[in-house]
């Protein structure tokens, strides 16, 4: 790698004369043509075929079911089925709503953790960082038994409020990572000049670093989307009675019930899968999960 | 400015440090999930170690990390390595082909029963129709492993294409022309340039998933339940069935901590391995 290093100039030349493009064979560039349809049937034969769960699921919920009086292809039956036989008008409230809070709660305690991260340079700090690295790879098992006991005692037990401070948990060392990921790709310049006009260090934080932050607080607050809304153990050990489930273990509870009738389980799972699609089809260009890499070797 | 870590750091304390000092004084206790019970040391530890179920969750756990990990990767490096060049419709495969990473996996482990679950499911009929006999996905110890981890490598690859992604994107391009120039081949300038590129990355990957597989739950707990036989219970799987189901608090709290452990010293190994990339 270092022979090759050594030597820019050449490299400089190649990439930089535009004239180097109509010099080229003609057979190059009808090969590099033929390469990239290559890659393309490639890439399509394995996106086909990865996709299937998604497209049966898809299909399943709009199919008419064996004993279904509709006549025609697709139909919408499985749906109204589901949204007046059970309860998945609440889980789906409950979901948004545990979920939403979340990732509000998750970005406005990781934003400033992640920039203190991003700007200290003490031995604390990195201490820190490198802890933040070791609860991220303690099993979530581990904190569930506990906080069961103490919930039971608090009234957290079958309680909203608890699983989201379970989440929380869980999203701060990925969502301050992040964070902090980001917050190195802004000059310090910015905030330096804001200091020297008389802000104060949580003003310029807010009005100059964190307004030039949205990639990044929109990627942590994916993140933690992603984690509450797919969560299933921790729903699972801390809620008990329908009222107060999350979609996962209230339709996980709905697919057992129901385990060969698959047009009303499909449905519930269109339902549960929408949300997270919509957010990442909207959101995704903001959505890099790279960056995790830098801030947990960088320092 | 630290006043700037204050509420990370009283959430810290509060979700992850004492749960943790709980948890470890209830694995050196006996009692149930609410009951408190009598000192027993390390007699939780010496319970669960010699368990046959222990030494049984421990071996599928490490097939399936080792599984999920280099086989999301692979994948992952692939598809990477595939859409860093130009590619037709490449922005729009770039996102769609993240799905399955996104969709809960409630949803995708039905998706996956129905496809695999029965003799009449359509991979299952595909199989015979190939004439691999009838094979029994879920209900085949051997071939229930296969599937899970299958399932796994199926939700992970892209997490693994996006951290890859990332990396590939950093890389200097003119290495590549210097490279060219010098009459590279193309597997040399893979090995030699763009593997070591991204190596950190790699590494960084590595661990991160190695956590998300030991610590899996749903995965398994949802396509299989643990079974077929134990086939496939993890380590997590097991101490919440310890817990949970056959309300041993003590001992499942004390498997939980020896995988843990196992965890942390395995990380820790790869993060010095990574700050040893990230320095020479």
């Amino acid at each position: 790698m270092t022979t090759v290093g050594h030597r820019p100039p050449i490299a400089t030349l190649a990439s930089d004369a535009p004239s180097n493009r109509w010099m080229r064979p003609a057979s190059r560039r009808t090969r590099d043509t033929r390469g990239q349809w290559g890659r393309f049937a490639a890439i399509l034969i394995f996106t086909v075929l990865a996709l299937i769960p998604i497209y049966v699921t898809l299909l399943l919920s709009v199919q008419p079911g064996t004993f279904s009086t509709s006549s025609s292809v697709l139909t919408l039956e499985h749906f109204a089925d589901i949204f007046t036989n059970t309860d998945i008008v609440t889980w789906l409230g409950n979901s948004l709503g545990v979920t939403l809070t979340t990732v509000l709660i998750s970005v406005i305690v990781a934003a400033p953790a992640g920039y203190v991260l991003s700007r200290a340079r003490s031995r604390a700090v990195s201490a820190y960082s490198l802890l933040l690295f070791v609860i991220q790879s303690l099993p979530i098992i581990t904190a569930v038994v506990p906080l069961f006991v103490l919930f039971a005692k608090l009234g957290l037990v079958d309680n909203l409020i608890g699983i989201i401070i379970v989440y929380l948990g869980s999203t701060m060392s990925v969502a301050t990572w992040i964070m902090a990921a980001y917050f190195d790709s802004i000059p310090r310049a910015l905030e330096e000049s804001a200091w020297m006009d008389g802000c104060s260090v949580f003003g310029s934080f807010v009005r100059i670093v964190l307004r030039n932050s949205l990639p990044g607080v929109l990627s942590t607050a994916i993140f933690a989307f992603l984690l509450a809304w797919n969560d299933y153990l921790v729903a699972l050990v801390f809620l008990k009675s329908s009222n107060v489930f999350t979609l996962p273990v209230g339709v996980q509870g709905f697919f057992l019930q129901n385990a060969t009738d698959w047009g009303p389980v499909m449905a519930a799972s269109v339902v549960m899968l929408l949300p997270p699609t919509i957010v990442f089809a909207v959101l995704n260009r903001y959505f890099s999960v790279g960056g995790i890499g830098g801030s947990l070797a960088g320092h | 400015m630290l006043l700037f870590l204050a509420p990370s750091v009283i959430l810290l304390v509060l979700i992850n440090a004492y749960p943790l000092a709980v948890a470890a004084s209830q694995s050196v206790h006996k009692g149930s999930l609410i009951i408190g019970g009598s000192f027993v040391g390390l007699e939780n530890y010496t319970d669960a170690l010699t368990r046959p179920a222990f030494w049984n969750a421990a071996r599928f756990t490490l097939v399936f990390t080792l599984a999920g990990v280099f086989g999301s990767w692979l994948v992952g490096l692939c598809l990477a390595l595939l859409l860093r060049a130009r590619v037709p419709a490449g922005g729009f495969f770039k996102v769609i082909l993240i799905l399955p990473w996104v969709v809960p996996i409630v949803v995708s482990s039905t998706a996956w029963n129905w496809l695999v679950a029965t003799p009449d499911s359509p991979a299952s009929r595909l199989a015979q129709s190939l004439g691999f006999g009838e094979p029994l996905f879920l209900a085949d110890p051997k071939l229930a492993v296969i599937t899970v981890c299958a399932f796994k490598i199926w939700h992970s690859f892209p997490f693994m294409f996006l951290m890859t992604s990332a990396a590939l994107s950093s890389v200097d391009r003119n290495l590549y022309e210097a490279a060219d120039i010098d009459g590279a081949t193309r597997w040399q300038t893979f090995t030699r340039i763009t593997l070591p590129m991204i190596s950190r990355s790699t590494y960084i990957s590595w661990i991160l998933m190695t956590i998300f597989c030991v610590n899996d739950f749903p995965t398994i707990f949802l396509m299989t339940g643990g079974g077929p036989v134990n086939a496939t219970t993890s380590l997590v799987v097991l101490a919440y069935r310890t817990v949970f189901q056959d309300f041993q608090t003590g001992p499942g709290v004390a498997i939980a901590f020896l995988m843990t452990i196992t965890l942390v010293v395995t990380s820790t190994i790869l993060y010095r391995q990574v700050r040893k990339a990230v320095t020479a």
